[in-house]
């Protein structure tokens, strides 16, 4: 039975899943998009703050399935705070669209409820559990604007392909089952230490399935191949969503599943993450080199950035902890703020994703154009911005463990994908003032949008210049 | 109230950053209050800061404080914090008040200019950047602010960029002046690699515990650091591009020449004056290539046409006496110097604008002439600040600091008659090429007519600096004047004292005698040759030998020449020869592998989701085959 402290530590989680269904009951008596949006930052406001009151009761198991620690309520936070900037974004971009638009709330925050409990899973159960929750509100949010063909072929491809992958994922799970008898993390490094003969070739395989069903969400090589087109036909809110709340909530599983097991000890599957790794850094970068789509190119840029925080996390140490929840903030506040760039932009006929659409940008809406810049600097690495930090603690965590072949092929692949970064850039600065037309007004259902883009602005750089009191809370948080 | 330290940088910065963001929005008097405000209240502070300093002085004179870290990852450590002793606490001090000086002087200056707002934004960066520099506790963070002041110039000299003239001028600062940048960074390097600290006091103590006097690794870290310092402060043998520099508008040139950026290789070698103490060879450099520039620069100086030209060489000249001192161990006469050079160069050069201004913007002192009569204020402050800088004895504060450096290297151990000889010499050349300026540009017949004479905004930083060019050799009075040494005793808490030997027949006193009668002499012979007598130095220049020296100095003893053919030439030529080797053809092939890279992987990207699901299905075969076998 769950005891009151564990009921006070999953209230962030409980939070969560109220706000959808009083949105629910909400939207059955009276629809207003204006409405819909301040219950939902409600929601999320009272979860995020709800996250101290957990805080001092932690570290807490609940039940078999969950385990909320330090660590967890940190992954909260981002998956709140993500999603918080993600509501705010959607609102003006889902106002220039006929469709039902509560709804999309209600999904939302459902999502990110998944990718919460996957932050806390120590359970297969529970794992599998948090993956689905995520993963059907996604397809509803990949193919929510239906009008159009490439957002339904977004959604379909999306439902299949993660059907698929989840199909390994539990198949994997069974193996491991069968293997060791056990479901929960907790046990399981002892078990598997001990299996032999027949019992380990069942296990291992099953290993190697469940990082399927990671790297499908995580889109590492070769399970990448859904990115691009699910990037490019979701609504871009969405499509930012996916890149960090869906990738963080699995990211902060695959670390503690990772530490749990003690999976260190198994060179094989250390060989195996490492190729990922690798063709994942070398595969996003390079084809992202000449895209003209930018969201493609984001998609792109986002199977590297994984690739690159999986360095840090094959380098081992508890400084990888701590690198790749650094990494992954600097990076949530990136492309969020870069995918904001282009929802802010997007108008109701089209979204503004070639790279044409922002040629000039910096004559015409010169914040806008600066907020990207900001955001682009970031994913290359350039310093007093967040994804220097970020970059610069996924090469010392390598280095501190000698990973080598991975940092070469990780500065390899920065400097490629420098090439692509820039060419957006000299795109938003290129043409003279006096070609451009005069700017188009921000519309003013952008103007949240706009200014959760300030917002995010600011924490990147301040992020840059003073990470020390985050990187204090990070330290607090390990994977228990 | 030592608290208020990291709030002296962060004033201008902010300042710096709401015009950078409004400025171009906002109404001139506006951008004049907020440019000019944040480095007054930025001079006010640091005053508050220096009092409290010397009046409750910290523990040990020292006082530190770090406002943040940046990060800390696996030994390395970055903080962003302050050093305060009583090298920063002058150093500020100075630097915020004559920076404001200037500043008030701009609204003026540049009260015609379209990019007015632009201007103060640039100017407020070079302050912060200059004083994060001095306050810095750690050599990164002093790199920041390094590399911040090399911007700010690079973007003041090119400040009127329509002209490709004034680009070409900041490129070269800009480029010059990275070698010394390349050169420092790799002693950051050095120092990092051996003594495991950034932090300027600790690896002091680390140097000292580690390196014998002496040791290659110290010889070599403070040769780099030098490299550096040479650079920034225009010394042999990357001097050139501090003439070149003058194509910004003439207040810069005033911040530049009298607060900031050439002072910071000074400040440098100060502040690391273990380091430098550890390599006595390193030491001779300081003092050997301080009394070479100051010599060949004041010759250079005697050759110029261009007001502010003659400025520039005097100020590479000024330097060279601080590096002279740095040399022979008397660091407190080079701070001594820096802060009187600070208010005497900036007056001149103050003067200089004025003039230009009231002349139709022409800068050749042998069409000018009469000034004194017309624009009195200017000349007077001309006038003080030339006699400062050419040491008129007893009056002016020039005397007093020059006189200390020489005696420095006369009486130091690592000084000698050699340098004292260069120095004295240039006390010859130095009053010789300034009341050149003085008696052909303000006496004599005037030639043009007055437009623009100065207002309140320009005189009053004038007459201020004009009152500071005089009284602050005062804090230093030399022995036969009672021997108050308030400013020396002050630097003491933070540098050693100069050490002095048996020193011969000559004493301090007659040490300042003899500077005196060289200052005379220069006086007189410049009275001779362009007052009296003017064109009596056409003989000179008659002759072949004559003309050749002249061309020779007046380009500077020919290091553009020699650098352009010995450098510049060479490496274009070779660029264009070698467009294509096989370096290139290594980078060209990984450009071509990538594209192709991109076109293989681009098609998998098909569209098609049973290749998606048939990836998905072979990745996780493969892996478990690996994971089985392996």
């Amino acid at each position: 039975m769950i005891s009151a402290a564990g009921l006070v530590a999953i209230l962030p989680l409980v939070l969560l899943a109220g706000t959808p269904v009083a949105l629910m009951l909400i939207i059955a008596v009276h629809r207003s998009h204006r409405m819909a949006l301040g219950l939902t930052l409600l929601g999320l406001a009272a979860s995020f703050g709800s996250l101290w009151i957990a805080a001092d009761v932690v570290p807490q198991r609940v039940t078999a399935l969950l385990r909320i620690d330090q660590y967890a309520l940190v992954y909260f936070g981002m998956i709140i705070a993500a999603t918080i900037a993600v509501a705010g974004l959607a609102y003006g971009y889902l106002e220039q669209h006929a469709v039902e638009k509560e709804e999309f709330y209600i999904l939302l925050v459902t999502a990110a409820l998944g990718a919460a409990v996957l932050a806390a899973s120590s359970h297969f159960v529970s794992f599998f559990l948090g993956l689905e929750i995520l993963s059907i509100s996604l397809y509803a949010l990949n193919a929510y604007i239906y009008s159009r063909k490439t957002a339904l072929e977004a959604g379909i491809k999306y439902l299949v392909l993660a059907a698929a992958s989840a199909a390994f994922l539990l198949f994997g799970m069974a193996l491991i089952y069968a293997a060791v008898g056990t479901m929960e993390f907790g046990h399981m490094a002892e078990l598997m230490m001990e299996t032999a003969g027949p019992n380990r070739t069942l296990l291992l395989p099953g290993l190697a399935m469940v990082i399927t069903g990671m790297g499908f969400k995580l889109a590492l090589v070769p399970f990448h191949m859904w990115t691009p087109d699910v990037y490019q036909g979701a609504p871009p809110p969405v499509a930012a969503f996916i890149a960090t709340v869906s990738k963080g909530g699995m990211f902060a599983l695959l670390l503690r599943y990772f530490y749990r097991l003690e999976l260190h000890n198994y060179a094989p599957i250390v060989a195996v993450f490492t190729i990922i790794a690798i063709a994942s850094m070398l595969g996003g970068n390079l084809l992202a080199l000449l895209q003209s789509n930018v969201k493609r190119i984001l998609a792109y840029s986002s199977i590297a950035h994984m690739g690159y925080a999986l360095v840090a996390f094959i380098a081992s140490g508890m400084l990888a902890v701590e690198a790749v929840t650094f990494y992954l903030i600097a990076y949530f506040v990136t492309i969020i703020g870069a995918f904001g760039v282009v929802t802010v932009l997007s108008n109701g006929e089209n979204d503004a994703e070639s790279l044409q659409a922002y040629r000039g940008l910096f004559w015409r809406r010169p914040a806008l154009a600066g907020v990207m810049t900001a955001m682009l600097l970031s994913l290359i690495g350039i310093p007093v911005t967040a994804g220097f930090i970020g970059k610069f603690y996924v090469v010392a965590a390598g280095a501190s463990s000698s990973a080598w072949p991975l940092i070469i092929v990780l500065v390899i692949s920065s400097s490629i994908g420098a090439f692509y970064y820039l060419r957006v850039i000299f795109a938003l600065y290129a043409g003279a003032p006096e070609t451009a037309e005069r700017p188009a007004e921000v519309a003013p259902r952008m103007a949240f949008g706009s200014s959760v883009l300030v917002v995010l602005t600011l924490l990147l750089i301040w992020l840059g210049v003073y990470p020390a009191p985050l990187l204090h809370v990070i330290r607090a948080a390990l994977p228990g | 109230m030592l608290e208020l330290t990291g709030v002296i940088p962060a004033i201008p910065f902010f300042s710096f950053v709401l015009l950078a963001v409004f400025g171009p929005r906002m109404a001139r008097r506006a951008v004049s209050v907020i440019g000019v405000g944040s480095i007054a209240a930025s001079a006010i502070v640091s005053g508050i800061v220096t009092a409290a300093f010397i009046s409750t002085p910290p523990a040990g004179w020292s006082y530190h404080e770090v406002i943040w870290q940046w990060m800390s990852v696996s030994g390395f450590q970055a903080d962003i914090g302050f050093y305060l002793d009583a090298l920063s606490v002058v150093m500020v001090l100075v630097i915020t008040f004559v920076a404001f000086l200037i500043h008030l002087y701009s609204t003026e200056y540049m009260e015609g200019d379209e990019g007015y707002s632009r201007f103060f934004a640039y100017m407020n960066l070079f302050v912060a950047s200059m004083v994060t520099l001095v306050l810095a506790d750690n050599l990164l963070l002093l790199y920041l602010g390094w590399e911040g002041v090399g911007l700010c110039s690079y973007l003041l000299i090119g400040f009127w960029y329509t002209d490709p003239v004034n680009g070409r001028a900041a490129r070269k600062a800009f480029i010059v002046t990275r070698v010394g940048d390349t050169s420092m960074v790799i002693g950051l390097f050095l120092i990092f690699h051996r003594l495991g600290t950034l932090n300027i006091q600790d690896l002091m103590n680390r140097a000292t515990l580690q390196w014998p006097v002496g040791a290659a690794v110290a010889v070599a870290a403070a040769a780099l650091l030098l490299g550096g310092a040479v650079g920034k402060s225009a010394q042999l043998p990357l001097q050139t591009w501090l003439p070149d520099a003058m194509a910004g508008p003439t207040p810069t040139s005033a911040l530049i020449h009298a607060a900031t950026m050439v002072t910071a290789g000074v400040y440098l070698i100060a502040r690391t004056h273990v380091l430098f103490s550890l390599a006595p060879p390193v030491m001779l450099a300081v003092a050997v290539i301080g009394a070479a520039t100051l010599l060949l620069a004041g010759c250079s100086a005697l050759t110029q046409h261009d007001i502010k030209r003659v400025l520039a060489y005097s100020t590479i000249s000024q330097i060279g006496y601080m590096f002279l001192a740095l040399g022979v161990g008397a660091w407190s006469a080079a701070i001594f110097h820096f802060m009187t050079h600070a208010f005497f160069k900036a007056l001149l050069f103050l003067a200089a604008g004025a003039v230009i201004q009231a002349q139709h913007e022409e800068h050749n002192i042998f069409k000018m002439g009469g000034l004194r009569r017309m624009i009195p204020i200017t000349f007077w402050a001309f006038l003080i600040g030339g006699c400062a800088l050419a040491g008129l004895p007893l009056i002016t504060a020039g005397f007093y600091s020059k006189g200390m450096i020489l005696w420095g290297s006369w009486s130091s151990p690592q000084g000698g008659p050699v340098l004292w000889i260069a120095g004295l010499v240039g006390v010859m050349l130095t009053s010789l090429y300034i009341f050149r300026v003085i008696f052909v540009a303000f006496f004599g017949e005037a030639q043009i007519a007055v437009e623009h004479p100065p207002r309140l905004a320009k005189n009053l930083p004038m007459v201020v600096l004009s009152a500071l060019s005089i009284s602050a050799g005062w804090l230093n009075l030399p022995p036969y004047l009672g021997n108050k040494l308030w400013l020396n005793d002050l630097l003491y808490t933070a540098l050693p004292k100069v050490a002095e030997k048996q020193v011969g027949w000559i004493t301090e006193d007659w040490s300042e005698g003899i500077i005196t009668a060289a200052f005379v002499l220069g006086l007189v012979l410049a009275y001779e040759l362009y007052l009296k007598h003017r064109g009596a130095t056409r003989p000179l220049s008659d002759n072949a030998l004559g003309r050749a020296i002249h061309e020779l100095w007046y380009a500077d003893w020919g290091f553009d020449f020699v650098y352009d053919k010995l450098l510049v030439t060479p490496v274009v030529w070779f660029a264009q020869v070698d467009k294509r080797d096989f370096i290139d053809k290594f980078y060209d092939g990984l450009a071509a592998l990538s594209r192709a890279c991109y076109r293989a992987l681009s098609a998998t990207e098909s569209g098609r989701m049973r290749w998606y699901a048939a990836s998905i299905v072979g990745g996780t075969v493969v892996f478990i085959f690996i994971v089985l076998v392996l």
